[in-house]
């Protein structure tokens, strides 16, 4: 009798949760997920995915706007994956790293806005004891450092940078990312900018084949290996680095000085780099005097129409305009240096106006959002 | 010689001791904050994580579908190849069919149910939770299939014989004789079955995707603990890391208990 | 028919059933063999839609896809020759450290053990399959490669003169992490079914041995071992079926580079962790590639499988093939892929 109980009751457990779920899908008031039906026209649900270098912005201000009856779920998968996704229309926006090049554009089922968000520095943080602070590096260093011929770290080119500086004979460690990653395109594309040889032997690309180096999963994983291995180097992202108290360098940027990723620094980067019309501007090496040189912006990608491309609800596109709209306004406040701001660089206004003016264009079948 | 056998199951345990402990270590803690369990992650950088209540629902209702689709598929397949197909060629092919699908890497399913529903935007959704539960169910139907046609063998055909000797209609055998002689089994078998399905992550990837807040739209993305265990782990924060440990110590215990559960009914029902 | 005393209209025995009787029994019938077809019919189709998805890369590279040795996502080249090298290392690994270890134990619990112990430990072993496989992999990341990374360095410089085995620099991350975490995740199924291969030896061989005066080891080597072994290797290829498409746990401690690595220590990749890594962000022939790599893996653990049942079939003689093991194969161990 009692396994006939048992089942009976789980049976009916199951069911029960089963019928929950489905009852529930009109009362919810998260709203469908996706693009299905739609709720009032400003509040309800957005899905979104990309840039794990975003991912903590995009999360707070989800956390935020909660409370305004916006939930906005952000899947951190990266970049690449973020714009397959938009490009399949599974999820109402993109976070990514890299701007859409002219064949990321051709999958996207239709126009697809671009609108800079933030930037944020990509450190070349290390592990090496009795070297706490200050070390210099330039590009081509670097570059050699993750092609394997730099393999110590008291080798002369890097004493030559840091006279003065006491560097143990300890073997160099290279740390890079396993997974796809829009910070590796940051990275790699300013190697290929300083060194022609990186360009040429490697290459850059969110994924590339790494002469050196271990691999690990995500910023995290990177972070965890540099701190577990005497020696190692690896670029993470700033959040990550300032989070884990790591060390990192100062790197010599493209007016010859050796600049430190601090919040000014990263900002920095915004002043002076061409803005073309489709907002696809890139951060990195920027001419700036004062800039930190790998500095990585990111983008929110969304379409131009998304009812008609999208196959979001009219209440969906005024929830993503809602959430756009507090992106490069109330939102950019949250951005900066201070001890309750997210480590990123906020946009400067005019490209805060641009982004506004972009916005505007954004229809839903034809038709302005409200 | 005894010593030296005594010492490999030793060692053979030692992984599971180690790895509870890592997480009692790491997790425990979270248990005893206020809100972890009933309150949603915030996604908040800065302020309170929040707690994991929208992963542990969304986990049971997930695995709750996908037990509502696999369960009775799987125990009719298996009573087919029991009753009416028994050595029959279509019934051989039908377990090695089975057989391979035990093999497949969880994974493929749930890629499987990416191209097939997620991609064609199949119900007017991208990811939804009901297609991460058919990946899942997709997982679990082996199993379910390859459990039930062991126990419903071992109900003894003189049962069956009798009770068509008494003119009961094959259908009364099967659900007044045979089911219920072979429940316990079947159920041990379903158990095992869901807490596999719990554990899963591979399946949810591509199909569920995630969200923070509470929601039983099965047409909505959802959270789950596999998936919230992979992407809190990656945090910069190390306050949403220990969330990710007490969500791992959180699931663990919840397989764990259907694990115990299942082998205590299949110990108490054998002899 | 002739009518007669058990006839009824229509020259029907009065034991037959009527017709509308019959129908629930045809319903189930045909219901019950719709759901057995509908399980051919979704392995065939999933079949088909994964080889739709894959045809495009193996038109371009052919069998250099399996075999070649460049994975180079940024200039779209796919020869996987390097993951499948992976994975297949990673699975032998596995089953070098694992079956000794499972065998030896269901040996112990079967025949050694004291006979209270027998039950809680055979639920300890199997409760190894309880724990989800992104717990196995995080505890392989903060717990275990780093801890054995001093051992691995001493290890490697102490064996150096082994091909292969020493003489590397040993990475955090590499193929003996990953095939030590594989060899926990299958320690249970091949235990389990070990010991159920075990349980079916018939006690007259073994009381024949004791007879003859064999020591209780003498004897399990004697009488237990050989008439399991086709059972056991059955076990040792299932638990090899399901280290090679173990996606999560080794994503997160392989390393993930695409070479051919040069030592025991080195950071490699596999077939199952690259489908996780690269997927959400692949498109076009990168997909296919992806996809590919998932076909070679169904078609590896296809041919373990075949092996395996083929094997256990064998070995238990005079009980039905997969009954004996099918509960332990279905329902036991829930490691996941």
């Amino acid at each position: 009798m009692k396994p006939r109980l048992i089942a009976l009751t789980a049976t009916a457990l199951a069911l029960a949760l089963v019928v929950a779920a489905c009852g529930s899908s009109s009362k919810t008031t998260n709203g469908s997920g996706g693009s299905s039906g739609g709720s009032s026209s400003g509040s309800g649900t957005i899905n979104g995915a990309g840039s794990t270098l975003a991912a903590p912005i995009y999360q707070q201000w989800g956390s935020t706007l909660k409370g305004q009856g916006l939930t906005v779920n952000f899947n951190p998968v990266g970049s690449g994956a973020g714009q397959t996704s938009l490009a399949a229309a599974t999820v109402d926006f993109a976070g990514s790293d890299p701007s859409l090049k002219p064949s990321d554009k051709a999958k996207m089922k239709g126009a697809v806005l671009q609108f800079p968000v933030a930037a944020g520095a990509i450190t070349v943080s290390y592990n090496l004891t009795g070297v706490k602070s200050g070390l210099k590096l330039d590009g081509p260093t670097v570059s050699k450092i993750f092609q394997g011929t730099i393999k110590t770290w008291n080798d002369p080119a890097i004493k030559a940078l840091n006279p003065g500086m006491s560097l143990p004979a300890t073997n160099i460690t290279v740390v890079h990312r396993s997974d796809s990653s829009g910070t590796t395109q940051g990275f790699t594309t300013w190697l290929s900018d300083v060194d022609p040889s990186w360009k040429s032997s490697v290459g850059e690309g969110k994924d590339v084949n790494w002469p050196t180096g271990t691999g690990g999963k995500g910023n995290s994983g990177v972070a965890a290996v540099v701190k577990q291995t005497q020696g190692a180097i690896g670029y993470v992202e700033q959040a990550y680095a300032l989070e884990n108290g790591f060390t990192y360098a100062a790197i010599k940027n493209s007016a010859g000085s050796y600049v430190l990723p601090t919040i000014p620094n990263t900002s920095a980067a915004f002043l002076g780099i061409t803005v073309p019309p489709d907002l696809g501007i890139s951060t990195i090496n920027s001419p700036n005097a004062g800039a930190y040189p790998i500095v990585s912006q990111t983008f929110l990608d969304a379409y131009k129409d998304p009812c008609k491309d999208g196959g979001a609800s009219s209440g969906t596109a005024a929830a993503l305009k809602k959430f756009l709209t507090y992106a490069f306004g109330a939102g950019q406040q949250t951005l900066g240096a201070g001890s309750s701001q997210l480590p990123y660089a906020p946009l400067p206004s005019s490209l805060a106006d641009k982004d506004n003016t972009q916005l505007a264009t954004m229809v839903c079948n034809g038709s302005a959002i409200s | 010689m005894r010593g030296t056998l005594f010492a490999a199951t030793i060692v053979a345990l030692i992984p599971l001791v180690l790895v509870i402990y890592y997480l009692l270590h790491k997790g425990l803690s979270l248990w005893f904050t206020s809100g972890f369990f009933t309150t949603d992650p915030t996604g908040s950088f800065f302020g309170n994580p929040g707690g994991i209540r929208s992963a542990i629902l969304g986990s049971l209702v997930i695995v709750a579908l996908a037990t509502v689709i696999s369960i009775p598929i799987g125990i009719g397949v298996a009573l087919y190849l029991t009753e009416y197909g028994k050595q029959s060629w279509f019934a051989n092919t039908v377990r090695y069919f089975v057989d391979v699908m035990t093999g497949v890497p969880s994974i493929m399913f749930g890629l499987f149910i990416y191209i097939v529903l997620v991609t064609s935007r199949f119900g007017g959704s991208g990811y939804a939770a009901w297609k991460g539960a058919v990946a899942l169910a997709l997982l679990m139907l082996p199993i379910v299939i390859r459990s039930a046609e062991v126990v419903l063998l071992l109900v003894p055909s003189s049962l069956r014989e009798a009770a068509l000797a008494l003119g009961a209609p094959r259908w009364r055998v099967v659900f007044q004789v045979v089911l219920p002689t072979s429940l316990s089994g079947l159920l041990t078998g379903s158990l095992l079955a869901i807490a596999r399905g719990m554990g899963e992550t591979a399946p949810l990837l591509f199909t569920v995707a995630t969200a923070f807040g509470l929601t039983f739209n099965l047409n909505s993305q959802m959270n789950t603990m596999p998936f919230l265990i992979f992407t809190d782990i990656t945090s910069p924060r190390a306050a949403i890391q220990n969330i990710a440990w007490g969500t791992a110590l959180t699931l663990v215990t919840i397989v764990l208990i259907f694990n115990l559960f299942a082998r205590l009914i299949a110990s108490r029902s054998s002899a | 028919m002739e009518a007669s005393a058990t006839t009824v209209s229509g020259g029907r025995s009065a034991l037959e059933r009527s017709p509308a009787g019959r129908l629930p029994d045809r319903v189930l019938k045909w219901g019950l063999s719709g759901l057995a077809a509908l399980i051919l019919i979704l392995i065939v189709y999933f079949f088909i839609r994964l080889v739709g998805q894959s045809g495009h890369v193996f038109s371009t590279y052919g069998l250099n896809f399996v075999f070649g040795n460049n994975w180079d996502v940024s200039r779209n080249i796919y020869h996987g020759g390097a993951l499948l090298f992976g994975t297949i290392v990673t699975s032998v690994i596995a089953l070098i450290i694992g079956v000794p270890v499972a065998v030896a134990s269901a040996v112990f619990i079967n025949e050694l053990c004291p006979r209270r112990l027998r039950s809680p430990l055979s639920i300890l072993v199997d409760l190894l399959a309880a724990v989800p496989s992104v717990v196995y992999g995080l505890w392989g990341v903060f717990v275990l490669a780093p801890r054995l990374l001093p051992a691995e360095k001493w290890f490697a410089s102490t064996f150096s003169f082994i091909p292969w085995i020493g003489g590397g620099v040993p990475q955090l991350y590499n193929y003996f992490i990953a095939g030590l975490i594989l060899a926990i995740m299958i320690l249970p199924i091949v235990s389990a079914i070990s010991r159920e291969v075990i349980a079916t030896v018939p006690q007259a061989d073994k009381e024949a041995a004791l007879a003859l005066g064999a020591t209780r080891w003498e004897m399990i080597r004697m009488a237990v071992l050989p008439y399991s072994r086709p059972g056991i290797t059955g076990g040792a290829m299932l638990g090899m079926g399901r280290a090679i498409g173990e996606t999560i746990a080794v994503v997160l401690v392989i390393g993930s580079a695409p070479k051919i690595g040069s030592h025991l220590f080195a950071q490699g990749y596999t077939l199952a962790a690259v489908i996780a890594n690269e997927f959400g962000e692949a498109t076009g022939i990168h997909t296919s590639a992806l996809f590919a790599a998932g076909l070679v893996l169904f078609v590896l653990t296809l041919i373990v499988n075949v092996i395996a049942r083929w094997f256990i079939n064998r070995g238990s003689h005079g009980t039905r093939g997969t009954g004996a093991t099918g509960m332990t194969i279905a329902s036991g161990p829930a490691s996941e892929h």
